[in-house]
């Protein structure tokens, strides 16, 4: 019982220190997808490389969101575990709940963060009281997947990943 | 309004306790798997 916790515990922990790391890496492709360096430029072109890097990011990231839940739901039709997964029954509740939270997440970044972001970011013009108002939203929409994203690692592989979860 | 997960130890606060209530409430309703 106490290793089967602790494996559990050290696959949570392993997804969370991964995805940091290499998520970083990720980002860092995404912005500067060839290297460029910074003294070479001057204020107005560094200014428009940073805005495409900023629609790049959140357009790559938004997409990667869709990309991920439509492969997930596709693996589990597959395997004939859609309506078992959904409806949270037996074994399948485990998957289940990190499926319904990744779910909520793609929705928040959608339909809260995206059009909120659009404005911060000056892709949509706003004035400068909206966008101040805009950005907490943000903030708080992004956090808010932060957070999901813990219980939504375990249930989708940590605690899924090979350990009955009769502790 | 401040709230505590504007802070990083807030956020990890709020991601590992959110973690334990679910992996609890999955355990008392659906009497634990495998």
């Amino acid at each position: 019982m106490t290793w089967a916790l602790l494996d559990t515990l050290a696959r949570w922990l392993h997804l969370l220190g991964i995805l940091t790391w290499m998520g970083h890496n990720y980002a860092n492709v995404i912005q500067h997808p060839r290297y460029q360096p910074v003294a070479a430029h001057d204020e107005a072109s560094f200014a428009a490389m940073i805005s495409g890097a900023l629609k790049r990011e959140h357009g790559t990231f938004r997409y990667a969101s869709l990309i991920t839940l439509a492969s997930g739901l596709f693996m589990l039709w597959h395997r004939g575990l859609l309506a078992d997964v959904l409806s949270l029954s037996g074994d399948a509740a485990v998957i289940g709940i990190g499926v319904w939270i990744g779910i909520i997440m793609v929705l928040n970044l959608w339909f809260v963060l995206w059009p909120h972001q659009k404005k911060v970011l000056g892709f949509v013009p706003v004035t400068q009281e909206e966008r101040v108002r805009c950005s907490r939203i943000t903030f708080l929409s992004s956090r808010t997947n932060t957070i999901l994203s813990f219980p939504a690692l375990f249930f989708m592989l940590a605690g899924a990943h090979g350990m009955p979860l009769s502790l | 309004m401040r709230l505590p997960h504007d802070t990083l130890g807030g956020t990890l606060m709020a991601g590992i306790t959110l973690t334990f209530l679910l992996l609890i409430m999955l355990l008392l309703f659906n009497g634990g798997t495998g």
